[in-house]
């Protein structure tokens, strides 16, 4: 049995839930998956300020606080979470190990996931990089490209662990493949073995979101969890039997549960069609798998079924389209509605002639999630309105929100704006671009580099 | 007087969870047990489901039925004003949608 543990599902996850599993002696590897498709953008921000960053931070928590325990109870870390500059993660991870004197400790890093300055070339060979969603072909002129990554498969990660890595640094890397790579590496499973390879994936996807199958975001389980557990929820392992059948459970004498009902609620999250979830190493089929109860907190998942892998790997191609701003303003009693009126007629002569790009208001409380799902009360005692607004550049947007401000005294009656939403930044807009790539022209690229802590 | 049948909502009879990929986002309906999921299968089409959010969902409607674990999937397209990298929803993410979904009445009004 190979025991995986899933210590993040996002940058900014607490990745010392990795450390109970670890004392414990209930995991073999443990797996942190850190970037979703808004990650690596901001990714690219920060690389912009300073060209050694680029990687998720939690990897300095990985490195300092997890890496010590880990090398010395043999527990392999894998992560995602090198970003953009896997390389420049891993420079951060050998410092760490060298303060804390982890010799012999080997960093395997991942690369070729990164397209960016390749785009030109792979345009101009032929591969279109159309857009899945429009079936538009990809041109480089127009708004900035600031991320270009395909997502790759478990292979490399195989390969760094086939080389006695204890930690695997990785770009995009798709995320259940993370999980993936051990069990094909420890159980010698065939890249074309589609049922074993799919309940792997299968695996990987229950477990990538930490805590969201142990009770988090879970309304299964509304009047099982205590709030106060909710903070310290103890993260998943899974339980993986070599023919890919596995149970999925979580950190022992930790809160949280794991029943049918959070596994269910986890294995539909973000799929698309059941029969076909496509990542890069396996087509999965998850309409034949079972589950059964196998104890407390403990769920087995049998009976994944895969198809063969496709000839194309997924590219997100993000673009930076501009930038936003929120202002949220407070209407009391009486007359809310024409007192927000009042401040839309406002803001629209305040505003003319700046070059916006869009306007946008809801009412918080009203039509701000479902949007104009059910009819709006007739005279509400309060109102907060969320006014969002757009333009080009970042000055245009301060401009307006000056203006905005400047009318201070002059508003409707009771107006008040909250004054956080006043002091806060514009926020970039990006355009994700999803197509796909041929294998043959990322996979010569991917490489996988091993190195010693002296 | 004539006596109006209480409003059954989707809730009651199912939970769920809903995400995001790109601008399209997903809404799980898990049967709370093997009657009610019979019952929503039958009832709670995609046709119905886009008619219910409206303007909240641009694209088309798709559902997945899952036999072995009593659940379906709503795939709505087009749904998160163009997804959480340059949407100016509040839940740009679309974490809150599955409770758009439920509040559905199972019948039709």
């Amino acid at each position: 049995m190979l025991r995986i543990g899933s210590a993040e599902g996002f940058y900014g996850d607490d990745v010392t839930r990795a450390l109970p599993m670890i004392e414990g002696g209930q995991v073999d590897v443990v797996c942190f998956e850190a970037l979703s498709e808004l990650t690596l953008a901001i990714l690219r921000r920060d690389q912009m300020r300073d060209p050694k960053r680029g990687y998720t931070r939690d990897i300095e928590v990985i490195a300092e606080r997890i890496l010590p325990l880990a090398f010395a109870r043999k527990v392999p870390l894998i992560t995602n979470g090198g970003g953009l500059n896997p390389t420049g993660a891993a420079e951060v991870v050998r410092k760490a190990a060298e303060r804390h004197g982890l010799q012999g400790l080997k960093i395997a890093i991942v690369t070729g996931d990164d397209l960016l300055a390749r785009l030109g070339d792979l345009l101009a060979a032929g591969e279109a990089l159309a857009n899945m969603e429009t079936g538009a072909p990809l041109t480089l002129d127009g708004l900035p490209i600031v991320t270009a990554n395909a997502y790759l498969g478990a292979k490399p990660v195989v390969d760094a662990l086939a080389q006695g890595a204890d930690i695997v640094i990785t770009g995009r890397v798709a995320d259940p493949c993370l999980y993936l790579a051990p069990l094909i590496q420890g159980y010698g499973w065939a890249w074309d073995d589609w049922d074993k390879l799919a309940s792997g994936i299968v695996c990987g996807h229950l477990l990538e979101c930490t805590g969201q199958v142990v009770g988090g975001n879970s309304l299964a389980l509304l009047d099982e969890i205590a709030p106060a557990d909710l903070a310290r929820l103890g993260y998943p392992i899974a339980e993986v039997e070599s023919d890919g059948s596995f149970v999925v459970t979580k950190t022992p004498g930790t809160p949280g549960r794991v029943s049918q009902a959070t596994v269910k609620e986890q294995l539909l999250y973000e799929m698309h069609d059941p029969r076909a979830y496509i990542t890069p190493d396996v087509v999965a089929n998850i309409t034949t798998l079972r589950l059964e109860d196998d104890g407390l907190d403990r769920v087995r998942v049998s009976g994944a079924t895969g198809a063969p892998r496709t000839e194309t790997l997924k590219v997100n191609v993000a673009r930076l389209e501009g930038y936003s701003r929120e202002l949220i303003f407070t209407l009391g009693w009486p007359e809310v509605y024409r007192k927000e009126e009042q401040m839309r007629g406002m803001l629209a002569t305040a505003w003319d002639g700046l070059p916006i790009t869009r306007v946008e208001t809801q009412r918080m409380g009203q039509d701000s999630l479902f949007g104009p799902l059910v009819a709006a009360p007739n005279d509400p005692i309060e109102l907060v309105v969320r006014v969002m607004f757009t333009a080009d550049d970042q000055e245009t947007l301060k401009t307006a929100v000056r203006r905005a401000m400047a009318l201070g005294l002059s508003g409707p009656a009771g107006m008040s704006v909250s004054g956080q939403s006043v002091g806060a930044d514009p926020r970039p807009l990006l355009g994700l671009w999803p197509a796909l790539v041929s294998r043959a022209v990322v996979e010569p690229h991917v490489s996988v580099t091993v190195t010693e802590v002296a | 007087m004539t006596e109006t049948k209480p409003v059954r909502r989707l809730y009651e009879l199912a939970y769920g969870r809903s995400g995001d990929k790109g601008n399209i986002a997903n809404v799980s309906v898990i049967a709370r047990s093997s009657e009610t999921y019979a019952e929503i299968k039958e009832k709670i089409t995609s046709e119905r489901v886009k008619k219910h959010l409206g303007s909240l969902v641009q694209g088309r409607v798709e559902r997945y039925d899952l036999d072995n674990i009593e659940a379906l999937n709503f795939v709505l397209h087009d749904a998160l004003d163009g997804g959480a990298t340059r949407s100016l929803r509040l839940d740009g993410l679309g974490k809150s949608l599955a409770g758009a979904v439920l509040y559905m009445t199972v019948d039709e009004e």
